[in-house]
């Protein structure tokens, strides 16, 4: 059988088990999922909704609040209001219960998406990720670090973080791990770095200090999650960023110190043109260590941004334009991987059902066993999908943001947008019951452009 | 005829552009090291002797001259008008796009030298690395847009299509123009000024700041190697007070176009009035001067975008920038938040030489702004509340950031232009209060608001009294075509620099109408 075949019949196995099962932003219930659908139907208030819902949590008033609502919905109210159940009567200068509610609704539907404030009130939600045989790995939200003193507090976050985790025993049981022999249990918990947090003057014109901050900084997270037998990824951020944490990274977990740290993650974005370049640069820089590191591979968060500030400075988007290409490189990349199992413990991060079924397949026609790599997707947009392929027999991590609802929002915005742009897997395959063949589709077809 | 594309500025994200950069550096410091350089009036091609002459250091540190700097006087600025006189005869005539296309090559020379001309800039200037690219961007972009301008707004109109009558307007150079430049844009800003000049058909006399003399130079050998007529262009260093005002004077010349301060502005605006013997046209004055530029910060702003924006828009080369931002306003809650995050994040910005490429501020221009601004902040410690003050290194002319609390709006730091890394804030109460208290300046050139309320976006359009109006973004960094700059009120008189309208000021109109009618026979009528 061909791998397209094996692809597609796999695939509509875990389509048929998801069955109608949505993740929780795309159920009937929710504030969430009504915006999203009431924005999906109504295309011209998207922007202003998203503008809406970006502005609400740094407004620390009820008039200002009102303000903001009136100004962003204005006539739209009317349509929205009784969706919301909080009145027409939303305008400003009106006492603020009405106000109240819509702060209300919007935290309540960032809770979807963010699994709480602090480590301890997330400590249950982790357990219940646990209980139902979903790993994790926790990222903490945070404002730009403009100061030292801000890098330092987000330091003391993660610090704090991996005490929190690496002193819960219900947690921490290695007695009794999801996927027993896997390298992604070796630590039962995980966290993600937003490295560039961790110093206020990282600039690629300030490159080498900013990665010998960074490296003292991130080597002060990895003893302390060595001791609490924590795993940890740093994350992939902007172009202007990255090639500051690459080196980073290589710096550090190629250091002595840290050799024995069990599969040190990083992450790679498939959207990013070098992308493929730069995972063979990785899988060397592995074999050079002698260890394997643990390879998150993405698509990439940064789009929007990315695009529009090449364009304003006229550069080259480092970023493929089309998403069939992202989608088709990150099969490449995937492969590769795959192929390097000794070297590297691939993660593959995706919610698109074609790209985790293609990792799937190739695993095994290629003869690489589930214990050999991972699958992993966000906290709240991807549960059934997780489920499913956990029912496979799969390890399956969840990417679970913690922190408070200002810094939390860019995050927010941007699954939401994600979630209900066009191009959307996951809109794609719980909003418009696409035919499943075609979201099964290999994306190098017709897409001549892929080297 | 060509379009105009903007060329874009330097990513330093990637290694070998910084390792470019930083090789310039070192084969600049190679050369000082062995001499330094000598900066000598240009008339007519040949660099003239003259007796008087001034030595210029380096800012980033004192003990290292960079160049000795030649002065014109009034012998050197009557051989150049002789020169420019005859010169001007012939290039006016010169076919609008040749002109065009010199400028173009000019944009390409310097394109290719761009490293070399930064590094001069980090070192005469202290110009820290991405301030000094972004200098030689806009030099370029003022050279291909100007051109491009040229080519589209300069030939002559066909005012009404009639039978029996030709009306045209047809623009012509206006003859000889004096650029009076600014050392804080150094290549960017004479560049603009003098290529306008060119490309519209006038031949030019060009005094540089003195402070800024090296890069100055650098730029007319640039243009006399594009092919610029060595009788258009005369290169005039020296004092503002001594050849500055010589020329500003002179009878013979036509216009003035000037970027510098609020006084010399005035004064220029003032001597250009009075008519002189021998003098037969009426001067024409362009004048960029100063800003007391402000930002506010409504209670729904994005603060990280906000305390970045600032930071850069206050701080960016020392504050010595004519938009820089130096008043800033919080609206309600969020001021002392606001005022927190920026006083803590000042307290690490990286202020060193600005050949290094980490530094964010680098050394302030010279000795008198050194001492001026120093004497200045020691009165704001005693007179107002302190945000965040600080000692800078020693060995240049280095000044920290400053930030001050509280201000009253009618003082002298509210008020006044200061031009160096000094941010005063206060508190309002509403948009609207927030929005008068910004307009009540002088000035009116580049200001901002950070805001998500559409009501407060749309009220600061139609009501923040300023030239460049930022929403959401620094208020520095106006790009060629794309943000065409300039004041009103006491910031300035004349059309936006690199705007649609730039290059009408350096011509007359003259409209020609003619009779094509013979004895009755109107040619074509009958078609």
């Amino acid at each position: 059988m061909t791998l397209e075949n094996e692809i597609y019949q796999f695939g509509e196995k875990i389509f048929n088990s998801i069955g109608q099962n949505a993740p929780s932003g795309f159920g009937k219930k929710g504030l969430a999922s009504k915006l999203m659908q009431w924005s999906m139907t109504k295309p011209s208030l998207k922007t202003n909704l998203f503008r809406l819902v970006d502005v609400l949590p740094a407004l620390t008033n009820s008039d200002v609040v009102a303000k903001h609502v009136h100004e962003y919905l204005g006539e739209d109210l009317t349509e929205l209001g009784p969706m919301f159940k909080f009145g027409m009567k939303l305008a400003p200068g009106l006492p603020s219960v009405t106000n109240i509610a819509v702060k209300k609704s919007v935290k309540e539907m960032a809770q979807m998406f963010i699994v709480g404030e602090t480590p301890e009130i997330a400590l249950p939600k982790l357990k219940n990720l646990k209980k139902n045989k979903l790993a994790f790995t926790v990222d903490l939200l945070g404002e730009y670090s403009v100061s030292e003193e801000e890098a330092e507090i987000y330091l003391k976050r993660y610090l704090h973080a991996i005490k929190v985790f690496g002193e819960d025993t219900e947690l921490q049981d290695t007695n009794k791990p999801i996927f027993k022999g896997h390298p992604g249990c070796i630590f039962p918990s995980n966290v993600s770095v937003k490295l560039t947090a961790l110093y206020s003057q990282c600039t690629p014109l300030n490159f080498a200090k900013s990665v010998e901050v960074l490296s003292k900084r991130l080597s002060t997270i990895l003893k302390l999650a060595m001791k609490n037998k924590i795993g940890v990824y740093i994350d992939a951020e902007d172009s202007e960023h990255n090639p500051i944490i690459y080196e980073t990274i290589k710096k550090v977990y190629g250091s002595e110190e840290f050799l024995d740290f069990p599969f040190p993650g990083l992450v790679i974005q498939a959207y990013a043109k070098d992308s493929l370049e730069l995972t063979k640069d990785i899988l060397d820089f592995a074999k050079r260590r002698g260890k394997p590191v643990a390879i998150r591979l993405v698509k990439g968060a940064y789009w929007d941004s990315e695009t529009a500030s090449s364009e304003l400075h006229g550069w080259e988007n480092p970023l493929f334009i089309k998403k069939e290409k992202t989608d088709a490189n990150y099969e490449k990349i995937t492969k590769l991987l795959l192929e390097n199992v000794d070297i590297c413990l691939p993660a593959i991060g995706s919610h698109n059902i074609r790209s985790l079924s293609h990792a799937c397949c190739y695993a095994e026609k290629i003869g690489v066993s589930k214990d050999k790599f991972e699958l992993q997707m966000l906290y709240g947009m991807a549960d059934p999908i997780a489920k499913a392929f956990v029912g496979e027999g799969y390890l399956a991590r969840m990417y679970v943001p913690l922190g408070e609802m200002i810094p939390g929002m860019g995050y927010l915005v941007r699954r939401l947008l994600e979630n209900t742009s066009n191009e959307s897997f996951l809109r794609n395959t719980f909003h418009d019951q696409n035919e499943i063949k075609s979201l099964l589709k290999n994306p190098s077809e017709n897409n001549n452009e892929i080297v | 005829m060509k379009l105009f594309n903007n060329i874009s500025p330097t990513d330093f994200s990637i290694a070998s552009e910084r390792e470019k950069f930083q090789k310039a550096i070192d084969t600049l410091n190679l050369k000082i090291s062995k001499s330094s350089f000598e900066v000598h009036p240009i008339i007519n091609g040949s660099e003239e002797s003259v007796e008087k002459s001034i030595s210029r250091e380096n800012p980033n540190d004192t003990s290292e001259k960079i160049c000795q700097v030649h002065l014109s006087g009034t012998k050197e600025l009557e051989k150049s008008i002789e020169k420019l006189k005859q010169g001007f005869l012939s290039w006016k005539n010169v076919n609008l796009s040749n002109r065009a296309n010199t400028l173009r090559k000019v944009a390409d020379i310097m394109n290719k030298k761009r490293f070399e001309l930064s590094a001069i800039m980090t070192k005469e200037s202290g110009k820290p690395w991405k301030e000094a690219d972004a200098d030689v961007v806009e030099a370029i972009d003022f050279c291909n847009y100007y051109a491009y301008l040229a080519e589209i707004t300069l030939d002559p109109i066909n005012t009404q299509i009639k039978k029996a009558e030709l009306n045209e307007l047809v623009y012509i150079p206006r003859g000889l123009v004096a650029v009076i430049s600014p050392w804080n844009f150094p290549l960017a800003i004479p560049c603009g000024m003098v290529v306008a000049a060119l490309v519209s058909g006038n031949s030019v006399i060009f005094k540089p700041a003195e402070q800024s003399s090296l890069i100055a130079k650098e730029f007319v050998s640039i243009l006399l190697e594009a092919g610029i007529p060595e009788n258009v262009i005369s290169f005039l260093p020296g004092l503002g007070s001594e050849i500055g005002n010589a020329i500003v004077k002179h009878p013979s010349i036509d216009m003035i176009t000037f970027t510098g301060s609020k006084e010399v502005g005035l004064d220029i605006i003032y001597e250009s009035s009075v008519v002189r013997p021998n003098q037969r046209n009426i001067k024409k004055v362009i004048a960029e001067m100063g800003g007391k530029n402000c930002i506010i910060v409504d209670e729904g702003a994005d603060i990280d975008e906000a305390v970045k924006g600032i930071l850069y828009s206050a701080f960016g080369f020392s504050g010595q920038k004519c938009s820089a931002c130096s008043r800033v306003i919080g609206v309600g809650d969020i001021y002392e938040r606001l005022v927190d995050r920026l006083t803590s994040a000042a307290s690490d910005l990286i202020v060193g030489r600005a050949e290094n490429s980490a530094s964010f501020l680098g050394p302030v221009i010279d000795k008198d702004s050194f001492e001026r601004l120093n004497k200045f902040i020691e009165n704001c410690n005693k007179e107002y509340e302190i945000g965040y003050s600080t000692i800078a290194p020693l060995g240049g002319y280095f000044i920290g950031p400053h930030i001050y609390k509280n201000v009253p709006a009618n003082s002298k730091l509210w008020q006044e232009e200061l031009f160096g890394p000094i941010l005063a804030s206060l508190k309002c109460n509403s948009f609207a209060e927030a929005i008068d208290v910004a307009n009540d300046s002088p000035y009116a050139l580049t200001g901002g608001i950070y805001s998500r309320s559409p009501k407060s976006i749309k009220y600061a359009r139609a009501n923040l009294e300023v030239g460049n109006l930022y929403i959401n973004r620094p208020c520095t960094g106006a790009i060629v075509q794309r943000q065409p700059f300039g004041g009103y009120k006491l910031s300035g008189i004349g059309e936006k620099a690199g705007g649609p309208n730039y290059l009408k000021q350096f011509v007359y109109e003259r409209a020609i109408s003619e009779n094509t009618t013979r004895k009755g026979f109107v040619p074509g009528l009958a078609d």
